[in-house]
């Protein structure tokens, strides 16, 4: 496995920093014209679930994809177990083995069946092609999919399609999971099955969830809200305590 | 799955665009086969004629044209005398339209010398001395012709019987018309004129030394060794840089193919590509994917585009112009080159289109 710093395996072992630090975090688009991001401050430790909600264009997405450095901010430090990841030196090793995405679309591959597209990040991780198979049965396994593996996306339905993300997320064993509206385009049985299954990883493998959400019932499952509007973090705290937000 | 599997799985997405994007390569690589086949024909099929006929050495003018151009049989007398020249024969070679063959080579050569010598006899006879106004035909010739012994075979103004077919043991000597050279001679008007000398060196001679000295003895001709004799011509040179020309050209369209074609499904795949990143695909291993892609286009072009070459030398082999004067050179290597040739074209293709993969944003393109 790529290792990103040996100062950042430390801290994740003992748990010394917390695994995302913001200050002043900005994001501008079009020569300023647009701004995504206003100046986010914020702290999440180890094992939290946390939960982003906001209307439509208040950053969310923008600030999670900063998290998994598919975006750079435009002012503000941004660390990850108390190293600047705008100093890092391989962000795709950082992506591959330390983090994993779920998306609202799923974003399978069409080509590829289920089994396929769970090996997929497996191939920056030096794994045999044995060991990915295996490894890749066994995350269908456990996310309930065992008789579908063999199935392309399109014969799946949008539950299964995301619980196979889920999987996908999972390939390298990241401690972290960044999940973009991950029930957005599901049914509300469906839904609960993702969401069953998201709170099953964070508290079976203690991984740190931060979720994006419109749904309110959905961000009331985690332990922590950070609500967002106009780019700026204007609530932080427990979801019991956020008043619903207007619809958008 | 490997990572092979996963590229070949790109190419399996579009059948048709990727069946049609093979066809325009191997069409650029038909061409190369076909065109470079025959041109190297030229020189292996006059070079085993040659040796079928025991020549080591010959003497010519060719340069500036294909074939040689006429001069005094009398030079051969400037030569003969040389240590190591065990043997010479006079020829004059002349390529000409014979009744329904548009092209033959007729072949004149001086009685009695080495070059009658290889010429075995498959029916009838050889011609009983230099003033016999007979003909013998090569195989293929008599082929071509549809001529048995017994026919006569018309030359210019000169209805000749034909007394003999004979196999010479190499491509060229079964597709030409052989006779005396005082005939032919007579019959073209080229009197005392020859267009080669076939020179036979003793055993043990070193060739190259006798062509320096051939070549100092007779400074308006030019000695070369079998072997070497068609290719070192500069109608043989002009040939060859026109067959590379015309198979460059198509493989040109083949390159701007598979660009096209790499391209668009990098475009199409932004948004997978995006996801690759996203999972920690670094973008070398992205631009490593769509280079493979188009070296596989080019591979697999390169090999449909070798069958397709051989079938159109077998075709081309047929034409008239062609037919029975040289047999188109498929060596193995010439197969290999094209393949080469075409994986190179692959991955030139593919540098745009895996440099634009390379440069896709994340962030945007998820959005997209």
């Amino acid at each position: 496995m790529a290792q990103l710093n040996p100062d950042l395996t430390a801290a994740k072992e003992t748990g010394s920093a917390p695994v995302f630090e913001a200050a002043g975090l900005k994001k501008e688009f079009d020569n300023g014209q647009v701004q995504a991001l206003r100046g986010a401050d914020f702290k999440i430790a180890d094992g939290e679930f946390v939960a982003i909600v906001g209307p439509s264009g208040s950053g969310k997405s923008t600030l999670l994809q900063m998290l998994g450095i598919l975006d750079r901010p435009s002012a503000g430090t941004l660390k990850y177990r108390g190293q600047s990841l705008l100093d890092l030196p391989d962000p795709a090793a950082y992506r591959a083995h330390e983090i994993g995405f779920v998306f609202q679309a799923f974003h399978l591959l069409p080509t590829f069946t289920a089994i396929e597209n769970v090996q997929i990040p497996m191939f920056e991780d030096h794994k045999s092609r044995l060991e990915r198979q295996t490894r890749a049965l066994e995350l269908l396994k456990s996310v309930g999919l065992e008789q579908r593996v063999n199935h392309f996306p399109a014969k799946l339905s949008g539950g299964e399609r995301q619980r196979v993300a889920i999987a996908r997320s999972l390939a390298n064993s990241p401690s972290v999971l960044l999940a973009d509206e991950p029930t957005g385009n599901l049914d509300s049985v469906s839904t609960e099955q993702v969401l069953d299954l998201l709170s099953t990883l964070h508290r079976d493998r203690r991984m740190t969830l931060i979720l994006i959400t419109h749904d309110m019932t959905v961000a009331a499952r985690a332990s922590r809200v950070l609500q967002m509007m106009d780019g700026r973090i204007v609530f932080d705290g427990d979801p019991a305590k956020l008043s619903a937000p207007k619809p958008t | 799955m490997t990572f092979f599997e996963v590229v070949t799985r790109s190419l399996k997405r579009r059948p048709v665009r990727t069946g049609l994007t093979l066809l325009g390569i191997s069409i650029g690589i038909a061409a190369v086969v076909a065109l470079i086949g025959l041109s190297r024909g030229l020189v292996t099929s006059w070079s085993s004629g040659m040796k079928s006929r025991g020549t080591d050495i010959v003497v010519s003018n060719m340069r500036g044209s294909l074939t040689p151009k006429p001069f005094p049989a009398s030079t051969r007398d400037r030569i003969s005398h040389v240590s190591g020249v065990s043997g010479t024969c006079t020829i004059l070679v002349e390529f000409t339209s014979i009744e329904n063959a548009e092209l033959m080579i007729v072949s004149g050569r001086e009685w009695g010398c080495f070059a009658w010598e290889n010429l075995k006899i498959v029916s009838g006879r050889l011609p009983k001395d230099q003033n016999e106004h007979v003909a013998v035909l090569g195989t293929s010739a008599a082929d071509i012709l549809k001529k048995k012994v017994g026919d006569t075979v018309q030359l210019e103004t000169e209805e000749l019987p034909v007394v003999g077919i004979v196999n010479g043991g190499a491509f060229v000597e079964n597709g030409s018309l052989i006779l005396s050279l005082p005939l032919l001679q007579q019959i073209t008007g080229n009197q005392n004129q020859i267009s080669a000398i076939d020179v036979r060196v003793t055993p043990g001679s070193d060739i190259q030394r006798l062509c320096t000295e051939i070549n100092r003895l007779l400074p308006e001709g030019r000695a070369d060794t079998a072997g070497e004799h068609v290719a070192t011509g500069e109608g043989y040179r002009v040939i060859n840089a026109m067959s590379w020309g015309t198979s460059m050209l198509a493989v040109l369209v083949g390159v701007l193919g598979v660009t096209n074609t790499m391209l668009m499904s990098v475009f199409e795949r932004n948004q997978e590509i995006a996801v690759l990143l996203a999972l920690g695909w670094r973008r070398g291993r992205i631009v490593r994917m769509i280079l493979l892609e188009s070296a596989l286009l080019g591979f697999f072009g390169g090999v449909v585009g070798v069958l397709l070459g051989v079938a159109g030398v077998q075709l081309l082999k047929m034409a008239p112009a062609v037919r029975g004067m040289l047999e188109p050179y498929l060596g193995i290597n010439l197969m290999i080159e094209a393949v080469i040739i075409a994986m190179c074209v692959g991955v030139l293709s593919g540098l745009y289109p895996a440099w634009r993969s390379s440069r896709v944003a994340p962030s945007v393109a998820l959005h997209g």
